[in-house]
């Protein structure tokens, strides 16, 4: 369970303070999904370090199974907008990076990660000779080898293009469905946030406040892209952006 | 085998250069001034024993030098550039101290330590720890915010933040500013060596023959090139093993 409570989070000294999230709360079930949708700049990616633990809240709180988040905590991983992939460690080496600081390398399903990822053959490749699409499996390799109890993803799939994005969001839709971990999304595109959002939470312009919540429960399909009910999300979703 | 082969070119054009310069030179002058490559390289060939011993004693005091500046200037200049307060803090004491033109120091030195060949490692260290020291120190500053978070997110500890992404992330801007330190690392190390009484290194040895020998005095100089090709040729190769995943292409 994550409960998130008036969290406001403010940049800068006490005299010159920028809000760049305002007030958000929720509350998200195990297994569940969210997502959350705004205009570029508007604070979504500050409101998920929070949830990560890297930013501390100027208000409220966030609670995850609980215990308040005060730090980077190991069943939460993260996954960032370019993946995140240190360029001068090799695929293994990326794909344990978190195991290897925490002291659990190497971990006994490692080589079965990056096998469903289809990454075995290039285990030892740099990122560098990589195209797009790998080098965010590879990101994803990382994530799932702590077995995350919550999976946060910071706009994982931006400047993808449509044929690899789709394939990318027909995983995480597989993973999260087989895995059972939570599953917070934070996006600019309307229909990834339709896709993998149980609920899709739309923020305002900086600082992000919580401007509309859309129920999206049917979510959870791969052919949930040709449903109607993905149509009706997308475009209530589309009307909430623009209003 | 092609770079080999593009050296040795590089070489041959070089030496081509130099003997139409000495040419021209020797023929304004109507005299011998400059002498050609033949007549430096025969020497070279004469004097190999002699010449052998002050290029080793010259590399020995270089190499030892940059490890000097390397282990104290690289540490201290990733702190520098990461950690925000140490920066207020020291970065003053390195924008009044950089500028001040070391050769000035020289003599100081020798008077404090004397002339023996500790005090030229340390004026060639001084020298280097400085241009190390800014580039670490901009290297560490220039870091992808998304690489730290990257590892930040993982749990990673402060010294973990350095051994995974500050250090390897900054390597490659340190090698550079090594490279760009030999060739003055050689001039100070001439400078240290041509400013003591006879003793073994290469500036001595040019020092010695450049009045009454001026074929042999080149044959040092040729010598001196011969210890910053080695040196420049050691950091490309350090270099593409330690940052091999900088020339790998898809």
């Amino acid at each position: 369970m994550i409960e998130v409570d008036n969290l406001t989070i403010d940049y800068g000294s006490s005299d010159r303070k920028l809000r760049a999230v305002e007030g958000v709360s929720f509350r998200l079930g195990q297994s569940e999904s969210l997502g959350f949708i705004g205009p570029s700049g508007c604070g979504k990616t500050t409101l998920l370090f929070a949830l990560s633990g890297l930013l501390t809240p100027s208000e409220g709180s966030v609670r995850i199974g609980k215990e308040q988040v005060a730090g980077p905590r190991r069943n939460v991983a993260l996954i960032l907008q370019n993946a995140g992939l240190l360029p001068w460690k090799t695929v293994w080496q990326n794909a344990n990076l978190s195991l290897i600081l925490s002291g659990d390398y190497p971990a006994h399903n490692a080589q079965d990660i990056l096998e469903e990822l289809g990454l075995r053959n290039v285990k030892s490749r740099f990122p560098a000779e990589l195209s797009e699409g790998m080098k965010r499996r590879v990101g994803i390799a990382r994530a799932l080898s702590i077995s995350p109890s919550v999976l946060l993803m910071d706009e994982p799939l931006a400047s993808l293009d449509t044929l690899t994005r789709e394939k990318i969001q027909d995983l995480f839709l597989t993973l999260w469905k087989d895995r059972g971990f939570t599953l917070i999304l934070v996006t600019h595109d309307i229909e990834e946030a339709a896709f993998l959002g149980q609920e899709i939470i739309v923020l305002t312009e900086k600082p992000a406040r919580i401007k509309a919540r859309v129920a999206n429960r049917e979510v959870g399909s791969l052919d949930y892209r040709q449903s109607e009910a993905f149509d009706r999300t997308v475009c209530r979703l589309r009307e909430e952006l623009e209003r | 085998m092609k770079q080999v082969l593009i050296y040795i070119c590089s070489v041959i054009f070089l030496l081509l250069l130099w003997e139409v310069a000495s040419i021209t030179i020797n023929t304004i002058n109507s005299g011998p001034v400059l002498p050609g490559p033949y007549e430096a390289l025969s020497q070279v060939v004469k004097n190999g024993a002699e010449l052998q011993r002050h290029f080793l004693a010259s590399a020995w005091r270089l190499v030892m030098a940059m490890l000097i500046a390397l282990v104290a200037a690289v540490p201290l200049g990733l702190v520098i550039g990461h950690e925000r307060s140490v920066d207020t803090f020291v970065s003053p004491m390195i924008y009044i101290m950089y500028p001040i033109p070391q050769v000035a120091l020289i003599l100081f030195l020798f008077l404090i330590f004397g002339t023996g060949s500790a005090t030229k490692v340390a004026i060639v260290a001084m020298v280097l720890f400085f241009q190390v020291l800014v580039s670490a120190r901009g290297a560490a500053k220039n870091i992808s915010e998304e690489h730290l978070v990257s590892v930040l997110s993982a749990g990673a500890n402060r010294w973990q933040v350095y051994r995974h992404v500050i250090f390897p992330a900054t390597l490659p801007g340190i090698l550079t500013s090594v490279r760009v330190g030999i060739g003055v690392g050689i001039a100070f190390l001439y400078i240290a060596e041509t400013n003591t009484a006879q003793g073994m290194g290469l500036g001595s040895f040019i020092k010695r023959y450049m009045l009454f020998g001026r074929d042999r005095a080149f044959a040092g100089i040729i010598a001196m090139a011969f210890l910053g090709l080695v040196l420049y040729v050691g950091i490309d190769i350090l270099e593409r093993i330690l940052c091999r995943w900088k020339y790998v292409k898809r």
